[in-house]
């Protein structure tokens, strides 16, 4: 996922378009599992590219465009929802050392608005960590940059966001199958 | 290794990351037990699942377009980039250091607290450059402990859950001054003044801050131990107060 020799230099509208066509889709994907809003996640990556427009003249390492794109979106995000609400605050448990084994069968029949919805369950801590996990754009020392937390958080957050999906999906995976919204 | 420590760590394994030493012997570990070999092999066909259905999450039409309708080219002074303007900036920069070196070596300089508080505040205010662009506020601070600026300060909490902008050194006097900004977000910073109170004669002497007007700018200053803070930003005293106290 190397795109970033020139990057630093983008400066006409040209180089604009090229870095939105390479990123605005993942950053989009990483805005929804974020926000569960197609609105808002339209609105946050947006919003990613104009400040990226603004000051991403002023950034010297050309290796850290993306990286630099995802950790901007993720602080809007928490900007955002800082004004909005006060989340608690949530203690990380501990990975659950009897795993739930979930079936093949039963895997294959989770789509897209399912994994997402079963996202948002998770604990708070672990969604960013788990959802950039997915997404497979960064290495866990990019993920741990982007959200401003140690790799060894960023590994645990992991392993135990992955733990708790998988109970949720084996406990419970469409709780609200009759009402849910198909996004896209 | 154990088994409950092994599934810890293939749960974040990634296909291909087996050059990273954690992975290797939990895979190691897995071909040893069976049983955990079997809760592997279910765990990537999960892994895999998720895997696809993330990249699957569909992207609106158009929002590429929107994008690109929205844009605004930054103001960018590429021409400061080309050789003949680089050298005329450099001979005009001369003459100025110059002329600025005469007046400030001059006995009856304004060495006042009040006049470093305008110099700083107007700085943020007329456009300035950050010597470090970075959300990462230890990067920040890490970098003007590299450069003999002083990293030693401390933020009032709410400072400290600011994501950062960046930073740079200033000079006063011949003295470093740690500029620190903050992205408050919409497009407005918080930037903090960190300078030796040794090297403002009539600093405040006490912690708590005080605030004056400085062109659209609010400021806030005070002193803790050997050094003296200024904060600036947009708003009035209120808004510049929140960021100083939970």
């Amino acid at each position: 996922m190397a795109h970033n020799d020139n990057d630093s230099r983008l400066a006409t509208q040209q180089d604009f378009e090229l870095l939105v066509s390479r990123y605005y889709s993942t950053l989009y994907q990483f805005a929804f599992s974020l926000t569960r809003n197609e609105d808002d996640a339209c609105d946050l990556t947006q919003q990613t590219f104009y400040t990226w427009a603004r000051k991403g003249h002023q950034l010297r390492d050309a290796s850290k465009v993306k990286t630099w794109l995802f950790t901007t979106l993720y602080h809007e995000f928490l900007e955002k929802r800082r004004r909005q609400v006060r989340f608690p605050h949530h203690e990380l448990s501990e990975v659950n050392q009897d795993l739930p084994s979930i079936a093949p069968a039963t895997v294959n029949e989770l789509d897209s608005a399912t994994v997402l919805q079963s996202l948002a369950r998770l604990d708070e801590t672990f969604q960013a960590p788990v959802a950039l996990f997915y997404l497979e754009e960064h290495s866990y020392k990019e993920i741990a940059d982007i959200l401003g937390i140690p790799l060894g958080t960023v590994k645990s957050r992991i392993s135990r966001g992955i733990a708790q999906l998988q109970q949720i999906l084996t406990r419970d995976p469409w709780p609200h199958a009759a009402g849910r919204r198909r996004h896209g | 290794m154990d088994s409950r420590l092994a599934k810890e760590i293939l749960l974040r394994y990634r296909p291909g990351t087996t050059s990273d030493p954690e992975f290797a012997e939990a895979l190691e570990e897995a071909k040893r037990d069976p049983e955990l070999g079997r809760w592997f092999a279910q765990h990537q066909a999960f892994h895999n699942t998720i895997r696809e259905r993330f990249k699957q999450l569909p992207v609106p039409a158009g929002l590429k377009e929107e994008i690109l309708a929205g844009y605004r080219p930054a103001v960018i002074p590429v021409w400061w980039q080309q050789p003949a303007f680089q050298a005329l900036a450099a001979a005009a920069a001369i003459v100025l250091l110059s002329v600025v070196a005469f007046f400030w070596s001059r006995p009856r300089e304004d060495r006042s607290f009040a006049a470093f508080q305008s110099r700083v505040v107007r700085n943020a205010q007329r456009g300035y450059v950050m010597d470090i662009t970075t959300t990462n506020l230890g990067e920040v601070r890490q970098y003007l402990a590299t450069q003999g600026a002083y990293a030693d300060y401390v933020l009032p909490a709410p400072l400290e859950k600011l994501p950062g902008d960046g930073g740079a050194v200033l000079r006063w006097h011949n003295k470093p001054v740690s500029m620190v900004c903050f992205d408050l977000g919409n497009h407005n910073d918080l930037f903090l003044f960190v300078a030796s109170r040794a090297d403002l004669p009539d600093a405040p002497s006490t912690s708590e801050p005080q605030f004056t007007q400085i062109g659209k700018l609010t400021a806030a200053s005070w002193s803790t131990g050997d050094r003296t803070y200024v904060l600036a930003g947009p708003g009035d005293e209120q808004f510049v107060r929140s960021y100083l106290s939970p």
